[in-house]
């Protein structure tokens, strides 16, 4: 069994259970649906502005038909960013860097975007594949470039946010390594790594906001393209 | 790379969709608002001069 840098990305598993379950499971207990009376607090204040402006910035210039999208995707905004930014403390597993849960997520909502639009307006959707005023020479070529990117949008979506998060932590952890490393050696350039190191972390933790923003905001994008 | 040992995929797979699906929106529905949502209309208010001499 080789350890390297990479052994962080590992599924954990501890006498046979896989702990990705409590990586999964255990972020909601910072969500609360509601206090023993219907009384409410800062916290639960704070939730309640960030889905309502959330759900309203993301939704305002569409349709009415894509405002039935609204729970699950500010359920999967909510999903991913809780997942990235608890990641981002030291030595927990972020689930979103395994590239089966990220495919598990684009694969499926992407192709319900795409079967939303064949359904409803299949011609319209089919007209998506070729862009507005192209030269007729060039139209079975475009024809062929916008299929793919139209199938590569899913590979895209997963490994996007899977390689985001894993370079991230990867770059953590070989900072922090060689810092540590050069402590004793030469104080001062551990102190100039330590630097980096924060800058690295802060950076890591506006990287782990946007890339839920960005995940979220391309798949409404396909989907009001698409209805 | 481990992600891309293919032996946990399959419950990977259905327990972040079954925490997505069964646990996030009732939290997320949980959360209500006061006043329904409504769209713009196309009318502007009408305003009237301001008559108070300054």
């Amino acid at each position: 069994m080789m350890v390297n840098s990479f052994s962080q990305f590992e599924s954990p598993v501890f006498l046979t259970i896989p702990l990705i379950l409590l990586a999964l499971i255990l972020p909601w207990a910072f969500y609360p649906s509601r206090l023993h009376d219907d009384s409410s607090n800062r916290t639960l204040t704070l939730q309640n502005w960030f889905i309502g402006r959330f759900a309203k910035q993301l939704l305002a210039s569409s349709t009415p038909k894509v405002h039935l999208w609204a729970t699950l995707l500010v359920s999967l905004m909510l999903y991913i960013i809780s997942l990235n930014l608890l990641g981002m403390l030291p030595y927990t597993f972020t689930p979103t860097t395994q590239l089966s849960m990220n495919m598990g997520l684009a694969v499926p909502l992407w192709l319900a975007t795409v079967l939303v639009g064949f359904r409803n307006q299949p011609t319209l959707s089919l007209a998506h594949l070729l862009p507005e005023g192209t030269p007729t020479l060039l139209v079975p070529l475009l024809i062929i470039i916008e299929t793919i990117s139209l199938l590569i949008r899913p590979f895209a979506l997963g490994v996007r946010l899977t390689a985001n998060l894993t370079a991230g932590h990867l770059l953590i952890q070989l900072i922090a390594t060689a810092s540590l490393a050069f402590m004793w050696i030469m104080p001062a350039i551990a102190t100039l790594t330590s630097i980096l190191l924060l800058l690295l972390t802060l950076l890591e933790i506006a990287v782990a906001m946007i890339q839920a923003y960005v995940f979220v905001l391309l798949l409404s994008l396909y989907l009001q393209e698409n209805s | 790379m481990p992600q891309l040992n293919p032996a946990p995929w399959f419950y990977i797979l259905i327990f972040s969709w079954l925490v997505f699906i069964l646990i996030i929106p009732h939290k997320v529905v949980a959360h209500t608002y006061p006043n329904p949502p409504t769209s713009k209309t196309t009318e502007s208010p009408k305003t009237e001069s301001w008559s108070w001499p300054w």
